[in-house]
C-alpha cells in the first residue's frame, strides 16, 4: 500500500447542519480505520454545533488512536468557526490540499 | 384542481370524442353507400323503361310493316315510320344509361340489337313495303330478326337486373353497417361509462386512503405538537429558573445580562451565564452553551453550571476550573458544552479567562474600539486530555467586558458579519451610556435580525473610581436588570468618554 493509498479522503460540501448529522457520521465512520485521513471541508461554509460535535469527536478519536487527521478548510467563514470551536488550535488545519497530503504522508512515514 | 381529478374526465371525453368521430365518419360512409344505391336503382329503373320503349318501337315498326303488307293501307305504316324516327334516340338513351351504370357487358347486346334493327329495316321492311307479294318468306325472316332483337333486349334487361341485385346487395350491406355502427356506438358509450365509473371508483378509493393518511398525520402532528409544547414549557420553566441570576454586590462593578430564548420553531437551548463573588475583590464570570436543545440540554447546562461553580470555589484559576469540569463531563459522557470562565480582580484590574470552544470575550476600554480577545481550546466533554490555557488581560477603569453565546453572532451564519455587528453593538452600548448594556447590545443586533438560537449576553463594567456598590441584582430579564442597575449604578457613562 502506497502512502497515497493509505490516506483516505472524506469530503463535505455546503452547510453542515443537524439534518445532515447521519450523513456526516456515516461518512466519517467509513474512513475511521484509515492510516491517515484528509477531511476535505474546502467547500463547507457553515457548520452548526451538532455537525461540529461530530467532527470534533471524530478528530479526538483519531488522535487518540494515533491516526493523523488533516482538515482542509478554505472558506473564511468556516475557518473562523473552527477557531471558535477550538479545532484550529488542537488539530491540523490546512488551506491547501497539497500541504494537507504532504503532512499526512510525512506522518505515515514517521 | 389537481391532475388526478382531471385525468378520468379527460380520458373519458377523449374516448367519447374518438367514438363520435368514428360514428360520424361511419355515418357519412353509410350515407354515401345508401345514397349511391338509391341513385343506381333509379338509373336502372329508367334504363329498363328506356329498354322497354326501345323494344316497343321495334315491335311497332314490325307490326306496322306486317299490317301494311297484308292489307296495303298506308296509314298502317305510321307506326313503322314513328319507330324508325324514335329508335336511334332510344338506342342512345339506353347506351347512355348503361354507361352511367357502368353495365359495360350490356353494350354488346345493345350493339347487336341496333344491328339487328338495321338488318330488319333493310332486309325485311324495305322489301316488304316495296314488294308486298313476297311477304310470307320475308315475314318469316323478319320474325326471326325481331326475335333476335327481343333476345338482345332480354340480355340487356338481365344485365340490368344483375346490376339491380348488386345495388340492392350494397344497400343491404350499408344497412347492416348502419346497424353495426349503432351497436358499436352503444358499446362504446357503455365502455366509456364503465371506464369513467371505474376511474371514479379508483379515485374515490385513493382519496379515501389519502384522507385516512391525512387524518393519521394530523393526529400524529397534533400529538407531536402537544409533546413539543409540553417539553418546551418545561424547558422554558427550567431555563427561566436557571437564568435568574443574582449578581454579586461588588463595589466598582456593574453587571447587566439578557437572555433571549430561541424562536418558536427552535427548541429552548442550554445557554447560561453566572457571576459569583469569590472574594472581596474577585468575581467569577461564566457563560456557556450546551450542544442540543430541550430538557436534556437544560439539565446538562445546570449540571455544568454547578460543576463550574464548585470547581471555582476549589481553585479559581479559569483553566483549572474548566479542566475539572471537563474531566467530570467526559466521565459522565455529557453532551458537549462550550464555556468560558473568567475571574475579574477589581483591585488589580486583571481579567483572566479561559475559553473552551466558546466565542472569545469582547473588551472595550475607554478610548479604544471594541475588540475580540483571543480564542480558546476545545469544548468541554470532548476529551479528558484537553489542556486549557488561562489568558490574561489588564483592564483599565471604565472597561466594558462582554461575554456572550454563539447565538449573538451566528444568527445569519456569517461570523464575520456577526462579529462586526456585535462589536458595533458593544460600542453603541458604551456610547449611549445605557444602564443596561446587555439590553442595548441585544436591541442593536436583533432589532433587524431574527433570533435563530438562544442568546445569552453578560456584561460587566468596571467603574472609573472604584467603590461602586451593586447589590443583589436579578438579571433574569432586561427590564428588571435595567431597573436594578439604574438604582445601584454610580458610574456616569459620559465620564468613560471623557476619560478616553
Amino acid at each position: 500500500m502506497t502512502d497515497t493509498e493509505a490516506i483516505k479522503i472524506v469530503q463535505f460540501k455546503g452547510e453542515l447542519e443537524i439534518g445532515r448529522k447521519g450523513e456526516i457520521h456515516d461518512a466519517l465512520a467509513a474512513v475511521h480505520d484509515a492510516r491517515a485521513i484528509l477531511v476535505d471541508l474546502a467547500e463547507v461554509s457553515y457548520a452548526d454545533s451538532i455537525a461540529l460535535t461530530e467532527l470534533l469527536r471524530f478528530c479526538v478519536k483519531a488522535q487518540r488512536e494515533e491516526r493523523p487527521v488533516a482538515l482542509l478548510i478554505q472558506t473564511p467563514q468556516f475557518a473562523r468557526l473552527i477557531q471558535y470551536a477550538g479545532l484550529a488550535s488542537s488539530f491540523k488545519v490546512f488551506a491547501q490540499n497539497a500541504e494537507a497530503l504532504e503532512y499526512l504522508q510525512t506522518s505515515i512515514r514517521s | 384542481m389537481s391532475r388526478r381529478f382531471h385525468a378520468p374526465i379527460v380520458l373519458t371525453l377523449a374516448f367519447l370524442t374518438v367514438v363520435v368521430v368514428l360514428l360520424f365518419t361511419g355515418g357519412l360512409f353509410v350515407r354515401k353507400v345508401v345514397g349511391g344505391a338509391f341513385r343506381d336503382a333509379e338509373l336502372v329503373r329508367i334504363a329498363r323503361v328506356h329498354l322497354a320503349d326501345m323494344l316497343k318501337q321495334q315491335l311497332d315498326e314490325e307490326t306496322g310493316v306486317r299490317g301494311y303488307s297484308a292489307v296495303r293501307i298506308p296509314v298502317l305504316l305510321d307506326a313503322y315510320y314513328g319507330g324508325r324516327a324514335n329508335l336511334p334516340l332510344y338506342f342512345r338513351r339506353v347506351r347512355a344509361d348503361l354507361e352511367a351504370l357502368k353495365v359495360t357487358e350490356a353494350l354488346r347486346p345493345l350493339h347487336d340489337a341496333a344491328r339487328t334493327n338495321y338488318r330488319w329495316v333493310h332486309e325485311i321492311a324495305f322489301p316488304l313495303i316495296a314488294h308486298p307479294r313476297s311477304r310470307q318468306r320475308l315475314q318469316l325472316r323478319g320474325k326471326t330478326l325481331v326475335d333476335r332483337f327481343r333476345i338482345d333486349s332480354a340480355i340487356i334487361d338481365a344485365d340490368l337486373a344483375r346490376r339491380t341485385a348488386a345495388v340492392n346487395a350494397g344497400a343491404q350491406r350499408a344497412v347492416v353497417l348502419v346497424g353495426l355502427l349503432a351497436l358499436g356506438a352503444i358499446v362504446a358509450v357503455v365502455l366509456a361509462a364503465v371506464l369513467f365509473t371505474v376511474q371514479q371508483y379508483r379515485l374515490a378509493q385513493r382519496l379515501d386512503r389519502e384522507r385516512s393518511y391525512s387524518e393519521r398525520e394530523r393526529r400524529r402532528a397534533a400529538e407531536l405538537r402537544a409533546a413539543y409544547e409540553a417539553e418546551k414549557r418545561i424547558a422554558d420553566v427550567l431555563q427561566q429558573a436557571f437564568s435568574e441570576r443574582i449578581f454579586p454586590a461588588v463595589p466598582a462593578l456593574s453587571f447587566s445580562a439578557t437572555y433571549i430564548p430561541a424562536t418558536e420553531q427552535a427548541k429552548v437551548g442550554g445557554d447560561w451565564y453566572d457571576a459569583l463573588q469569590l472574594s472581596e475583590d474577585r468575581v467569577l464570570l461564566a457563560i456557556g452553551d450546551v450542544t442540543g436543545h430541550g430538557i436534556e440540554a437544560v439539565v446538562a447546562m445546570n449540571k455544568a453550571r454547578q460543576l463550574l461553580i464548585g470547581s471555582a470555589l476549589l481553585d479559581a484559576t479559569p483553566s483549572q476550573v474548566l479542566a475539572r469540569v471537563n474531566s467530570e463531563l467526559v466521565r459522565a459522557k455529557s453532551p458537549i458544552i462550550t464555556a468560558l470562565a473568567a475571574v475579574l480582580d477589581t483591585r488589580t484590574g486583571e481579567f483572566a479567562y479561559c475559553a473552551a470552544g466558546h466565542p472569545p470575550p469582547v473588551l472595550l476600554e475607554p478610548g479604544s474600539r471594541a475588540r475580540l480577545l483571543e480564542f480558546g481550546s476545545l469544548p468541554l466533554g470532548v476529551d479528558s486530555g484537553v489542556e486549557y490555557r488561562t489568558r490574561s488581560v489588564q483592564t483599565t477603569p471604565g472597561t466594558l467586558i462582554v461575554l456572550y453565546t454563539d447565538g449573538a453572532i451566528e444568527y445569519a451564519r456569517d461570523l464575520a458579519a456577526g462579529e462586526s455587528a456585535l462589536l458595533r453593538a458593544v460600542e453603541s452600548a458604551a456610547e449611549c451610556a445605557a444602564p443596561n448594556a446587555a439590553a442595548v447590545i441585544r436591541e442593536s443586533i436583533f432589532s433587524s435580525q431574527k433570533v435563530a438560537d438562544d442568546v445569552a449576553i453578560l456584561t460587566v463594567r468596571l467603574s472609573e473610581t472604584g467603590g461602586v456598590s451593586v447589590g443583589g441584582q436579578a438579571a433574569d430579564s432586561a427590564i428588571s436588570a435595567e431597573v436594578r442597575t439604574r438604582n445601584a449604578r454610580k458610574v456616569n457613562p459620559s465620564r468613560l468618554r471623557r476619560s478616553a
